[in-house]
Parts: C-alpha cells; structure tokens; sequence
C-alpha cells in the first residue's frame, strides 16, 4: 500500500510538526545534560552554581514533558489514523490542539530560560518537579496548563474519530493502535485531575499573589498523584511501538492481540494509586497509606512483566520466521544491522534493569536507603532515559520515511548512533546508581559537602570519571541522531522516494480472542476511580486538616539567579550561538561525509 | 531523476510461515529464566546492602 505520508498528507503534516517539536525539545533539553553533569562532578565549571538549577529545569522540562508528550501526540495521531483508516474529523481541530500544546510549551520554555538573566525577573527554577515551596513565574504555570488542555483536546480528538468509526462498524472490535491510544488517554484524563488541581487552586493563584501561602504537603500529593502515572504517559507509546512496531522489524508477529490490551487496561486501573510512593519520607502521611501505595506499586509489576514475555515472545517469532533454531541462536539471525531493532532491542534491555532498581525505589524499606540520592536519576535515565528515549530514537529510523516519504539517510550511521547512546548510559546510569548507595544527594549542583562519600566497591572518584565519560558519549550519541535526522528528515543527497510500505501483520491470536469486556473502558474508569478513592481519600484529608487548604503560613522561595556565563545580559549569547552553529554546520558536513 | 523504493521491513527475509500452533517460544522462556536468576541474585545482594553492610534506620542495634 502507498506510505503514510501519501495516503494521508494532512495527517501527516500535523504528525511531523509534533515530531518537530518533540525534537527541538531533546536537543535543547539534551545540550543541558553535559553541561549540569560535568559541573556536578566538578570537572568542568562554565556556569554559577545557582545556574544550575535553571539547567536542571530546562533539562527536566524540555526531555519528560516536551521532548516525550510531543512525540507520543504525533506517534498516536498515526496509529488512530492509520489504524481505523480515517483521516482527522476536523484537521483544523487537530492543529488547534497541538497549537495549542506549543504555545503552551513556549510559555513555559521562556518562563524557564528567564533564570538566565537578570534583565527580567521572569524565572521558573523549581525543576520538573514544581512543587512548593519553590515557586515559578505565573508564565510558567499558565504555560504548563496550557500544554495540558492541549493534550486533553488531542485525546478528544482521537475519541471522536474512534466514536464515528464505531457508528460506521458496529459489532468490530476497536483496531489494537487505537485502543492502546484510547486506554492510554483515559489514563491520562485520571491522572492530570492532580496537576491541574495543583497549579489551579494552588501554585497559580500564589504566584499571582491572590493567596499568600499554600500548603507544601498538599501541592507535593497532588503532584505526585500526577507525578507517577506521567512515566506511563512516557512509556505506554514506547510498549505500543514494542508491541506492534518491533515484531514487525524482527520479521515476526504480536504473540497474542488480547495480552497486549490487558497489559494497556492494567495500566489504566493501576496507574494513579501508586504516587505515594514518591513520598515515602514525607511526614504528614500515615505509614499505612505508604503500604497501600507500595503494594499497588508492585502489582504493576506485572503488566510490565508481561509485556517482557510477549515481546520477546513476538521477536522469537520473528527469528523463527527467519530460519533462526536452538534456545539462544535463534538471537543471532535477528536484524541486529537495522538502528531500529538494535535500538529497541537495547531499550528492552536496559529497561529490564530499570525494573529492577525500580523495585528496591517502590519497597518501602529499600527507598529508605536511597531516597534523594543519585541511585533514583540513575534509575530514571534508564526508564525515560534509555527505555523511552533509545525507543523513540529507534523507531525514527522505521518511522520517519513513513511520513515524510524520503529514506533513512544511512543505516550504518543509525546504528552507531543507538550503539553509542547504549553504552554511554551503561557507564553513566550504572555509576549515577553506585554514587547513590554511596550516599551523594540529588539535585544539587555541589553534592560533597565536606563528607567523603565511599563507594561499596571502587572509589567515588572513578564513578565519578565514569558518570563524565557516559555523558560525554551520550553527547556524541545525541549529535548523530540530528546529523542523521536532518539528513533523512529533508531527504538531503538522495534522489529515492519512499512510495510504498508494507501493512502491519497481524497478531498470532488476533483481537476475536480478546475477551469482549477489555472494551467496556466505563468499567475499567470506574475500578480505577474507586482505587484513586480508596488510596487517595484520607490522606489528602488528613493532609488538609492538619495543614489547612492554603497551608500553615508558607513563603515562596525564589531561586536566587546568578545570569549563565556570568553576562549581564544576552548580547554575548548571541556571539556564542552563530560560533556555535558554524562549528555545528561544520561537524555535520564532515560526519556526513565520512559516513555517507 | 527520482527513484522509488518500499519502506525497508525486512519482509523478505522471511523464510517459512509459523502459525500459532506450532509456536513455542523457548527462546523466550530461556531469557525469561536467565532474567529470573539475575533478580534473584540481585535481592541477595540487597540483603547484604541493606541489612549487613551498614547501620540503617531500619535497623537497631
């Protein structure tokens, strides 16, 4: 059949300008990661400490807000649209919501960016996690709403092309992309009840000066009522890319349609009621609660753990297919020359290690013991870090001739892109978790105090080294990936068109095997209403009574700004940035043609 | 002049058709093992970490 772009070009369109902005997105969020990493472990100083924390937010922000929400609009506008094979309801609506989400992101990217100088007094240095006692500009709270709007108008979007599609195939079975679009976004309306309710009542109207003060404990609960079914929203694209995209590269077929939507439901029900977990060490929250939330934790275990079995069941299908035998050679006959697999492959397997650092985080006694410590950014760099950033990466190399109609610039070069990307987080996630046992805090830009931290095994010093090096190659990693974006993106030095794709195969046990109360989605709402009730309820009042709705008399704490660079202004910024971009120009023609 | 090409996908290497039947992924129960003696292992390492290795506020001596 024709490829994406062709068969629906105005789809299409509003699926690259997502991808776009995701995109600008990791290369701004991604330029941040060296520059606070290298100041961290004090090997390279090129900004004032309290620049830092400005680089983090940046770096948070741009990477697990933008870079992934923007991505995962574009990617699922193409599964509903390819999926039920409809184009948009309304294509100008479809623009609305992701202009929408930009103007959004804009708002929110200059509140940020305005810690940079002292010209203005806008600034938002409260990391992604912007709970209070930090506070932002009001910029950055009606940006980050704004975003939010849009993303909720998107699933609108999708549930009204899903509804007309219904009218017109009464009896069928929704297509597996769509539901896994549908049960991702009810997932989403259930979780951004906390962030929404947080920056409404709250964080809005105290940056704004209508309320003097809030209630810490309470803005912390109803962030992290968002704060952990968000990493879902970052990786439920990337299972439904494992799911449907990665057997299709590996040559093999979805080993069972109806596992695949059970995993999606168990993430709808399960989600929201595990946030406390972030919380552990709060005081103001009964211990009971704490259990509860740890216990909900572990059960999403399993969704994951399923999704292990059959997507490594669906890639040995795909070796098998291939004329692949034995218990283990059937991984060599895999197409582990194509970025896209390897990437993915590599994904998987890093996030097998995620699930296991994840659950000392979740075990209430174990997250004693690393709370606040590098050992949880090590574990969130290979989650969102490595699982959905290597994923999307990845998936850019099948992906983006579908849309955009021209081929991949060089296999070889996307392969050596994802190869470094793996290794360079090996050495900086592994070392981020060893530092951590060792005790050195989080979020800090000097992290030593004057206490020598030891390591279990080897010194500080050399995971030190360790954590430099990673990052130095995760660096080099991200540069190929725009080198080669560009290149593929607009089709530069090539004359090929990608006219055709072939469709997706279909599940060894197909969608009739799925039992037909996977779809009743009011049920599944419901139990994980009732959940969110029972988890959430008195804690949040008891929260309340002891502390009051607008908090015992808390002030705002600003940020002191210290401009980057130590400029006054932004006049040099503008010197830096065209030195910048020469030698960028410079590094891309001549990879290129090495490479090419 | 503009050459025109499919989407690679890797379809042609495909050499033989498995149904559902005939499927049975030991590959994939081997890796699922392996992965199960790792965790495994990991948490007895825990053990040493959490309880043995320092004085936590988990335990009092």
């Amino acid at each position: 059949m024709g490829v994406f772009a062709d068969r629906y070009p105005d789809e299409a369109k509003v699926v690259r300008a997502a991808l776009a902005s995701s995109f600008l997105a990791l290369l701004i969020g991604g330029a941040m990661g060296p520059l606070q990493t290298l100041h961290r472990i004090d090997y390279l100083r090129i900004m004032p400490s309290e620049s830092y924390y400005t680089v983090l937010t940046l770096h948070g922000v741009a990477l697990v807000i933008l870079f992934t929400i923007f991505f995962l609009v574009g990617f699922y506008q193409w599964a509903v649209t390819d999926s039920l094979d409809r184009p948009a309801e309304d294509i100008r609506f479809t623009w609305l919501w992701y202009g929408l989400m930009s103007l959004g992101a804009l708002m929110a990217s200059l509140a940020i960016l305005g810690g940079f100088t002292d010209a203005t007094d806008i600034s938002a240095s409260v990391l992604f996690t912007f709970y209070a006692p930090l506070e932002a500009h009001w910029l950055f709270y009606v940006g980050l709403t704004t975003f939010i709007i849009g993303t909720w108008l998107a699933g609108a979007d999708w549930f009204r092309s899903w509804w007309n599609w219904k009218k017109e195939n009464k009896g069928e079975k929704t297509p597996l992309r769509t539901f896994m679009v549908l049960t991702t976004m009810l997932m989403w309306y259930l979780a951004t009840i906390g962030v929404a309710s947080a920056v409404l009542f709250f964080l809005l109207p105290w940056s704004l000066g209508i309320v003097d003060s809030v209630n810490p404990l309470l803005t912390r609960t109803l962030f992290w009522y968002f704060g952990h079914p968000v990493v879902y929203f970052w990786l439920l694209p990337v299972y439904m890319i494992w799911y449907v995209i990665l057997p299709q590269i590996a040559g093999g077929r979805l080993f069972s349609d109806a596992l695949a939507r059970i995993v999606f439901v168990l993430f709808l029900v399960l989600s929201v009621p595990v946030g406390i977990h972030h919380q552990y060490l709060d005081p103001g929250i009964a211990e009971g609660f704490k259990f509860l939330s740890a216990s909900n934790t572990m059960f999403l275990l399993l969704p994951s753990l399923l999704t292990a079995f059959t997507v490594v069941a669906s890639i040995e299908h795909g070796a098998r297919q291939r004329g692949g035998e034995g218990y283990f050679r059937w991984l060599t006959v895999l197409p582990w020359r194509n970025p896209a697999f390897t990437g993915m492959a590599l994904a998987g397997l890093m996030f097998a290690a995620a699930g296991f650092s994840g659950m000392v985080n979740a075990g209430m006694n174990l997250n004693y013991l690393v709370h606040n410590t590098m050992w949880v950014p090590g574990h969130f760099h290979l989650t969102v870090g490595t699982a959905v950033a290597l994923t999307i990466m990845a998936v850019t190399y099948w992906f983006l001739p579908r849309i955009t109609g021209n081929p991949i610039f060089s296999m070889r070069l996307g392969l050596v892109q994802v190869l470094t990307w793996f290794v360079g987080m090996v050495l900086m996630s592994n070392a981020m978790h060893r530092v951590g046992v060792g005790g050195e805090p989080r979020r800090t830009a000097d992290p030593f105090y004057d206490f020598e931290f030891e390591g279990v095994i080897g010194s500080i010093g050399e995971l030190h080294l360790q954590i430099g090096l990673g990052a130095l190659i995760l660096t080099l990693s991200l540069v190929l990936f725009f080198i080669h974006l560009i290149f593929s993106w607009f089709g530069i030095s090539s004359t090929t068109k990608i006219t055709s794709e072939a469709a997706i195969r279909k599940p060894l046990s197909g969608k009739e095997h799925a039992p037909a109360v996977l779809e009743n989605f009011r049920l599944w709402v419901a139990i994980a209403a009732v959940l969110i009730v029972l988890v959430y309820t008195i804690p949040i009042a008891s929260i309340i009574v002891d502390g009051g709705l607008f908090g015992p008399d808390v002030a705002p704490v600003r940020p002191d700004h210290a401009p980057l660079f130590g400029l006054s202004g932004l006049s040099l910024s503008t010197e830096w940035l065209v030195a910048g971009a020469a030698g960028a120009v410079g590094a891309i023609a001549a990879i290129a043609g090495v490479l090419r | 002049m503009a050459t025109e090409q499919p989407a690679a996908d890797h379809t042609d290497d495909i050499q033989r058709e498995i149904g559902h039947d005939e499927y049975n992924p030991v590959g994939t129960l081997a890796l699922v093992f392996i992965y199960f003696v790792i965790v495994s292992m990991l948490w007895i390492f825990v053990y040493f970490v959490e309880f043995l290795g320092r004085i936590s506020p988990m335990v009092v001596f």
